[in-house]
């Protein structure tokens, strides 16, 4: 009796599923559009020419490319160069700058930095006058230039120059000041 | 006893030639002026400043003491106030204004207040306006001369300096000797140490130190700029002989500042000095038979002076523990010098004055820091700028008045003056 019950429960489900898949199915035959296929005539698309033509400022040939990685190859060299100070109204390196010095020889003899000349040049305070504070930043770029010489770079790859007061870095009246703009730094030159 | 006053006169006139002599005296009052300007003179800040020129320049000649308290206004032909001028000797009127054709002209006008003589009269005109301090100038040479002073032809002169306007940039400017009328000649770059070429001031030397540096010359009336050589680390032009054809460079060739005289006809650099330390700022002396200059070679920067072809030094300045800044007018020479070691205490650089033939020495100045002495033409008038408690002034000595006179500066960081 159970199993009847059963049996025709089952065959209740089977038909109530079957009847949903067909009417499903049915409906949504219905829903769907036949499809509308191309136009048989063609529509002429027109050329969009604006824009067409642009080239950027910026393009480059390959040798510029090689220009411009020079440089940017050169501002890397040099903002890793470490500066080297000076006491007040003297032109010898002091020891505590020696280690300076070494670095920036070790530094413009590697391979990337060996293409490039070097400027070596020499600063100073505000406390000197006229041309005996060029002198001085000149015999410092010198002390300096002789003392790379020493540690192994090319002379002929340096030049030195002065800029004497004319190029201070920090312009208080400060002793500390004073002390950063006595200095000899560098400019790579391709 | 004749003798003895005979010697004792010469002796006297010798010292009295001597400028490194202080005059530790003044002889008698000098004549008082006083300056009253027309109603109808312009006014506004042309009209103030030029008031303030003749003040300075009457001042200056220290051959007259002006009435600074107060101005007084008059027309030119007005009566002169007998009461208000008893103690006074001079009068000056002045009338500024602008003619028809928009021209600035001056009308000048002294008056000796005992007699109400008139002394001097003359009419200025100017077309470019901004060259007014000249007027001032030359009124006050003008009359100084009618007078039969003696000469202040330093007034109008021209002074021409570099200034820093940036970092690695600085300007080559013409001015009056007051550095009111100011006109940039030279812009764009590090353009560094300009000196006159010539007496007349017509051109200049300066250093343009855009890649290597290059020693240019420059007609200030053409407005040509010629090339004279360039070379490495470091070049200037010293001084200039009193021919104009040679010129003492400080140089390195070889990365050694050294002093080198140049010749201008032949075109040949002759090496005056061999010291490896610092040679700089050679002047010549003696008309020309000896160059004065600044080395090292003692430890400390300090005056020497030798023979072009000659090898020996002879030192010139015994005292001061930094003397590195000179200027040189025929047996005189006059050096900046630092007062002691520690360099950023008050005090810190004085000017002197001393001479190849005589063993005195003359401080100028008292205190703060002075720099850029130069000589005037005649060599008896120093100009100097002075920085004092952070302020900057524009210093003229008068050496045979023993008198000293100072302006406010307001033109930012001088690099280097020549007068």
């Amino acid at each position: 009796m159970i199993n009847k019950i059963m049996i025709n429960k089952n065959l209740w489900f089977g038909l109530f599923v079957a009847a949903f898949l067909i009417t499903g199915c049915a409906k949504k035959s219905v829903e769907i559009e036949a499809p509308q296929g191309h136009a048989p005539t063609q529509e002429q698309a027109s050329e969009v020419n604006e824009g067409s033509g642009i080239k950027s400022v910026g393009e480059m040939s390959e040798e510029s490319m090689t220009q411009e990685e020079k440089l940017r190859q050169m501002k890397m060299i040099e903002s890793q160069a470490k500066k080297i100070y000076f006491d007040f109204d003297k032109y010898n390196i002091r020891p505590d700058q020696m280690p300076r010095v070494e670095y920036d020889a070790q530094l413009f003899n590697r391979p990337e930095a060996k293409p490039f000349g070097i400027k070596v040049e020499g600063n100073c305070d505000e406390w000197g006058t006229d041309e005996y504070n060029y002198a001085l930043g000149l015999k410092r770029a010198k002390s300096v230039r002789d003392a790379l010489e020493a540690k192994g770079v090319d002379p002929k790859r340096m030049s030195i120059i002065s800029y004497g007061e004319s190029n201070p870095v920090c312009t208080e009246h400060t002793k500390e000041c004073w002390a950063k703009n006595r200095r000899v730094e560098f400019e790579l030159i391709p | 006893m004749r003798l003895f006053i005979l010697i004792l006169c010469m002796t006297f006139s010798l010292f009295a030639s001597d400028l490194t002599l202080e005059i530790v005296k003044d002889v008698g009052n000098l004549p008082k002026i006083a300056i009253e300007v027309s109603p109808e003179s312009i006014e506004g800040k042309i009209g103030q400043k030029f008031f303030k020129l003749l003040l300075g320049d009457l001042k200056v000649t220290s051959h007259f003491d002006p009435i600074s308290s107060s101005i007084g206004y008059a027309r030119i032909l007005d009566p002169i106030d007998y009461a208000k001028y008893k103690d006074v000797a001079y009068l000056l009127r002045y009338k500024l204004f602008y003619d028809d054709f928009g021209d600035l002209e001056a009308r000048a006008v002294v008056y000796d207040v005992k007699t109400s003589k008139q002394l001097f009269q003359k009419l200025y005109r100017l077309r470019d306006k901004k060259r007014y301090p000249f007027i001032a100038h030359k009124i006050v040479y003008d009359f100084n001369e009618a007078l039969h002073f003696p000469d202040v032809a330093f007034l109008k002169s021209f002074v021409i300096f570099a200034k820093y306007i940036a970092p690695k940039r600085s300007d080559i400017v013409l001015s009056d000797y007051t550095l009111t009328y100011q006109k940039t000649i030279v812009h764009g770059g590090l353009n560094i140490f300009p000196k006159w070429a010539d007496k007349e001031q017509r051109s200049f030397y300066y250093t343009d130190m855009q890649g290597r540096p290059t020693l240019y010359r420059v007609d200030i009336y053409k407005g040509v700029r010629t090339k004279i050589l360039s070379g490495e680390g470091m070049l200037v032009c010293s001084d200039v002989s009193e021919d104009g054809s040679r010129l003492l460079l400080t140089m390195a060739p070889k990365d050694q500042p050294d002093i080198y005289e140049y010749n201008l006809h032949t075109h040949a650099l002759r090496r005056v000095t061999r010291y490896p330390g610092i040679d700089v700022n050679g002047n010549y002396i003696e008309g020309g038979a000896r160059v004065v200059f600044v080395s090292d070679r003692l430890g400390n920067p300090t005056i020497f002076a030798k023979r072009i072809n000659s090898d020996a030094v002879e030192r010139i300045v015994y005292h001061g523990k930094n003397n590195s800044a000179l200027n040189s007018f025929g047996h005189y020479i006059v050096y900046s010098s630092r007062e002691s070691n520690n360099a950023f205490g008050p005090n810190t650089f004085n000017l002197y004055l001393t001479s190849t033939t005589s063993d005195y020495i003359r401080r100028l100045t008292a205190n703060g820091v002075n720099i850029f002495p130069r000589f005037s033409s005649d060599g008896e008038t120093i100009l100097f700028i002075k920085e004092f408690q952070r302020q900057t002034a524009l210093g003229v000595i008068r050496l045979k008045y023993n008198k000293s006179y100072l302006f406010p500066l307001y033109t930012g960081k001088i690099q280097s003056i020549d007068w």
